[in-house]
């Protein structure tokens, strides 16, 4: 099988890496599934792709062409659905019989209701990347995506939370530096509000963000504490988690947290206040490195409003230690993708799935977005092609940021249902009933078990 | 005329009270605009009209709303008229039969229509929204032409019958004209829920050639982002035909009786 | 007296002998038969959303997520959880409160707007579409404007301050207390337009002489209002009670896009709950019986309204 093969030098990190990795592939692919026509030229055939990202067309399209060089009979049609709507849309479909081809999954809730859609990818992992595939990719990717010991999706990248980003211009202007206590946090937040800027803004309306900011302040009060509730293995009633929702309550009393960040979403709303300057600090994770860079914060200023965006510099801080112990990092696989056991494609479908999460141009396209930290272990993004907006000051925070999560052990949503996030006596819950007062910590923390036990967790 | 006001001072007062009574309706629509407008200004609309597949989204929606209104107007003006005017045994329990299909929320019939589409072999095709859409929009249109209807001047019926007229003849010479007003309230109030709804569509089309405006918005709402400012001129651009049609249907509201549809 | 349309003479029940039923015309013509007329929508609707009905009440018997194809059934487990269940209660305090203030200030804007745009005002167009448009914009879409208005620093309270109200000012949507009253003066916002159309067309039906004579006999405009126009638009007035019910009853965008039923389930309606069981939290059984609770809340009203409505007729 002689494929004609070129190789482009980098201009753009973005798109051209050499791709030694595809005869390999699809030397292995061959001798897998029979059911579609294998010709010399490759496999052939049009998949539908649905997932909530890449939203921007033009980086969905980007990736297709790309990929589309190596395999140019594979025609791959992306539909784009948000987070919102993605169960309600997915879920007729899957049932159907007449779903997508390829779909994304994140770990957790959507693992716990796709799974049995998915087929089992660990042997197209073993065949792109052989039979110690699992050495390669970032284990969370692994644990993320295995229901039942089948690997139901390839994962594309991980992100990490656990972090707080600040705006480093105001942090200068009023001659603070970034809290790593408590108290500081206290007292940085008055020196900012007295002069009328924003301290900490954080959408504490739906559950995502409340969620990290608990987990971080349990990681802070018992470190392990809330990766042993959701397994079961701790209660959620347990004083740790008590003291955490006290700590959590004092935020808002101590005027961290904003009154009316109840009625705020991270996104958009938390998410550009802090982009235009009105706040110094927000919790968000290793995808917020995406605007560290000259465009990525370009973009977002103008979608924020900003007319005449100035780009200023965002740094990464560790999360205070607000109770004792430093607070560990957690995260998992950002998204995946699944191959639909329906689909009359396959074998396509894992051909670019194989693509996107564990060849290297592929993973190096996803690498340079700086959303997401890469599957492959072997590759890192290209942080001089990047356009940092201040390099001097942010380059190394940056990579160090990306080089810690190496450590990281505990997961961000695999282990919790939907039903422990958002439902009736959860976190969501859980988090608002003590904010407003309606609740005490430790009625909330009962609830909590109560909550974890109904949905189905064991524990000792 | 419903306020007769004489005096020139009365009239300023009115039209003041007027005015600041729809200033809260105006100030969000304001603030809209403004947020449109805001970050790249004239180059977010032009960001929306290039949004792939643009021109197609924007037909599907004209398709699926013209069939929707013709398929309402229609099965509303019959059902309406035999409601309200005709012999009907159990009259009342066949409009409550239809009155409750307005009470299902919208994500509650997605999985049976789903089932429904894919057996009658509809997913994927204009049809799969159109029905749907048709079929919740009827009884609220009916229940409104009814209530019209029964408010016509039975001499008129009365009338027409007189003179030989059937059902049918007195459903074109007498109804479709008379109740041109709340004909063209049901129309745009069809036109809306149909060029507004984006459940449907997003579940039942699979194809981005079938897909409607109202997924337009979905292509500036990422993971990690959300361009608002998009996200609301792709509003403007959406709404901009529905306020054209309400202008257009406006001085329809406006037709009082007229006696020449007697004759 | 004669000549004022009461729009209330309609066949609904127990109407006396009316000129289109019974009684031998001069030539023996007996009134036509509704049957075939309203088969047409009878087909449709039925057809299409009795399935759906019956679906659902189907799965309203089992424990269910939508997808495994062993569902566990359950009888009747469903609609007695839902009795016990607080957030259910929450939902129906919410909508009765939501109910009865929207549909009054609603009728009574809409009402007021009709009335006042009937009469020689300038520029009556402008109005007419201001008050149009936000029943075009898309909740999605308006969601994010409104937390961002009605957030501590946001315009809402940025006017209040201007006006001399500054102590008022909170955060509107992010405490239990203002949740709702905010929830409700958005939605006041959005469908006012809806009632004015309304309204509108059924007072563009009334005959202008019977006004006139009124003047003439000495009636100020209010009067005319109360007892000529009001009772004039009873029909409409019924109507949108009905639909009003039945949105209430409903209503889901709103409150799930600017509060997502919260803070705190502060903002709890049916039609979020029943998005959040099924699309959430997987219990697709649960929302089922919740919307079965839903449809029969809504036919009851509706069917209460229509009998105290024909009660009026007949008086």
């Amino acid at each position: 099988m002689i494929r004609r093969r070129k190789s482009k030098a980098c201009a753009l990190a973005a798109l051209c890496l050499c791709v030694p990795l595809a005869a390999g592939a699809q030397a292995g692919a061959a001798q897998t599934h029979p059911a579609t026509t294998r010709t010399p030229a490759g496999i052939s055939g049009t998949i539908n792709w649905w997932g909530w990202t890449p939203t921007d067309s033009a980086e969905a399209n980007a990736e297709i062409a790309s990929f589309n060089k190596v395999y140019p009979n594979i025609k791959v049609n992306f539909k784009l659905i948000t987070i919102a709507n993605y169960v309600t849309a997915m879920r007729p479909a899957l049932v159907s019989g007449e779903g997508p081809d390829l779909f994304e999954l994140q770990p957790g809730a959507y693992v716990t209701e796709f799974n049995s859609f998915a087929t089992n990818m660990a042997p197209v992992a073993a065949q792109a990347l052989g039979s110690n595939w699992q050495s390669k990719i970032a284990p969370s990717g692994v644990s993320g995506f295995t229901y039942n010991g089948k690997l139901i999706a390839l994962s594309v990248g991980s992100v990490y939370a656990g972090t707080l980003w600040i705006n480093d211009d105001l942090f200068k202007k009023y001659n603070l530096s970034p809290p790593t206590t408590l108290a500081q946090w206290v007292s940085v937040c008055k020196t900012f509000k007295a002069d009328g800027v924003g301290c900490f803004v954080q959408g504490n309306e739906t559950e995502g963000f409340l969620q990290d900011t608990l987990q971080s302040i349990t990681n802070s009060v018992q470190p392990g504490l809330w990766t042993a509730a959701s397994r079961g293995q701790a209660d959620w009633n347990s004083p740790g988690i008590v003291k955490a929702l006290t700590i959590w309550k004092g935020l808002f009393s101590d005027g961290i947290m904003e009154p009316g960040s109840l009625g705020v979403q991270q996104y958009p709303d938390g998410n550009n206040e802090f982009l235009t300057g009105k706040y110094a600090m927000i919790m968000m994770g290793t995808w917020y490195t995406a605007n560290v860079t000259k465009s990525g914060l370009t973009s977002a200023l103008q979608a924020a409003g900003a007319s005449s965006p100035k780009p200023f510099p965002i740094l990464p801080v560790a999360f205070p230690n607000v109770a004792g112990h430093p607070s560990a990092m957690y995260g998992d696989a950002d998204y995946g993708l699944a191959v639909y056991n329906k689909s009359k494609n396959t074998a396509a479908a894992e051909t670019f799935a194989k693509w996107l999460a564990t060849s290297s141009p592929g993973q190096q396209y996803v690498a340079n977005q700086l959303e997401d930290l890469p599957s492959l272990k072997s590759v890192t993004p290209n942080y001089a092609a990047a356009g940092i907006v201040d390099p001097s000051l942010q380059l190394s925070a940056v990579k160090n940021l990306a080089a810690s999560v190496g450590s990281v052990t505990e997961p961000r949503e695999l282990l919790l249902s939907s039903a422990m996030q958002m439902g009736n006596g959860g976190i969501l819950s859980a988090a608002q009933g003590v904010a407003t007062g309606s609740e005490t910590p430790q009625a909330a923390a009962n609830a909590l078990q109560k909550a974890a036990v109904a949905s189905g967790v064991k524990f000792k | 005329m419903m306020f007769e006001v004489s005096k020139r001072w009365k009239r300023i007062l009115l039209q003041v009270v007027v005015t600041i009574m729809v200033l809260p309706y105006l100030f969000p629509i304001i603030v809209m605009l403004q947020g449109s407008l805001a970050g790249e200004g004239f180059e977010n609309y032009k960001a929306v009209a290039e949004v792939p597949g643009f021109a197609r989204f924007f037909i599907n929606s004209a398709i699926i709303s013209v069939s929707v209104i013709a398929l309402v107007y229609v099965c509303a003006m019959l059902a309406s008229f035999g409601f309200a005017k005709l012999r009907l045994f159990g009259r009342e329990v066949y409009f409550w039969m239809l009155l409750a299909c307005l009470t299902l929320p919208e994500v509650v019939l997605l999985a049976p229509l789903f089932t429904t589409d894919q057996k009658l072999n509809l997913y994927n095709t204009y049809w799969a929204v159109i029905l749907p859409l048709a079929a919740l929009q009827i009884p609220f249109a009916v229940l409104l032409t009814r209530n019209f209807i029964s408010g016509l001047p039975t001499e008129l019926f009365e009338a027409v019958r007189v003179d030989g007229a059937g059902p049918v003849r007195t459903f074109r010479h007498l109804i479709v004209p008379l109740t041109r007003p709340i004909a063209a309230a049901v129309i745009i109030f069809t036109l809306i829920a149909a060029w507004n709804d984006y459940l449907m569509p997003l579940v039942f089309e699979q194809a981005t050639n079938m897909q409607t405006i109202t997924l337009v918005p979905q292509f500036f709402i990422g993971e990690f982002n959300d361009d608002q400012t998009k996200i609301l001129a792709s509003a403007v651009v959406t709404a901009i035909p529905e306020i054209v049609a309400y202008l257009g249907l406006q001085r329809l509201f406006e037709r009082g009786l007229t006696a020449g549809a007697v004759k | 007296m004669a000549m004022v349309r009461q729009g209330l003479g309609d066949h609904s029940g127990e109407a006396p002998a009316s000129p289109l039923s019974g009684r031998p015309r001069r030539r023996g013509v007996k009134v036509a038969s509704g049957l075939p007329w309203i088969l047409p929508a009878l087909v449709l609707c039925v057809g299409l959303i009795y399935y759906c009905i019956g679906y659902t009440g189907l799965i309203s018997t089992w424990n269910w997520d939508g997808i495994s194809p062993n569902p566990q059934h359950v009888g009747f487990g469903n609609y007695t959880q839902l009795f016990h269940d607080p957030l259910f209660w929450g939902a129906v305090r919410h909508t009765v409160v939501f109910f009865a203030v929207t549909f009054t200030v609603q009728t009574f804007l809409g009402l007021t707007f009709a009335v006042l745009l009937h009469s020689r005002i300038r520029l009556a167009v402008v109005y007419k579409v201001i008050i149009f448009i936000p029943v075009v914009l898309a909740p999605a879409i308006m969601a994010p404007v409104f937390r961002a208005m009605l957030a501590p620093g946001g315009q809402f309270n940025e006017v209040l301050q201007h006006v001399e109200l500054g102590s008022l000012a909170q955060p509107w949507i992010g405490q239990t207390s203002t949740a709702l009253p905010a929830l409700m003066a958005i939605t006041i916002w959005q469908f006012t337009g809806f009632t004015f159309v309304l309204y509108y067309a059924a007072m563009s039906q009334i005959d202008q002489s019977v006004l006139e004579a009124a003047r003439l006999d000495g009636a100020g405009n209010l009067k005319v209002i109360t007892r000529f126009v009001w009772p004039s638009v009873a029909g409409t007035t019924f109507a949108l009670a009905t639909l009003s019910v039945i949105g209430a009853l409903k209503t889901f965008d709103i409150p799930w896009l600017v509060t997502q039923a919260g803070p705190d389930y502060a903002t709890n309606f049916f039609g979020t709950y029943i998005y959040q069981e099924i699309i959430q939290l997987d219990n697709v059984g649960y929302g089922a019986a919740l919307s079965i609770v839903l449809l029969m809340i809504a036919v009851i009203f509706g069917v209460v309204l229509q009998l105290w409505r024909s009660r009026r007729a007949l008086s």
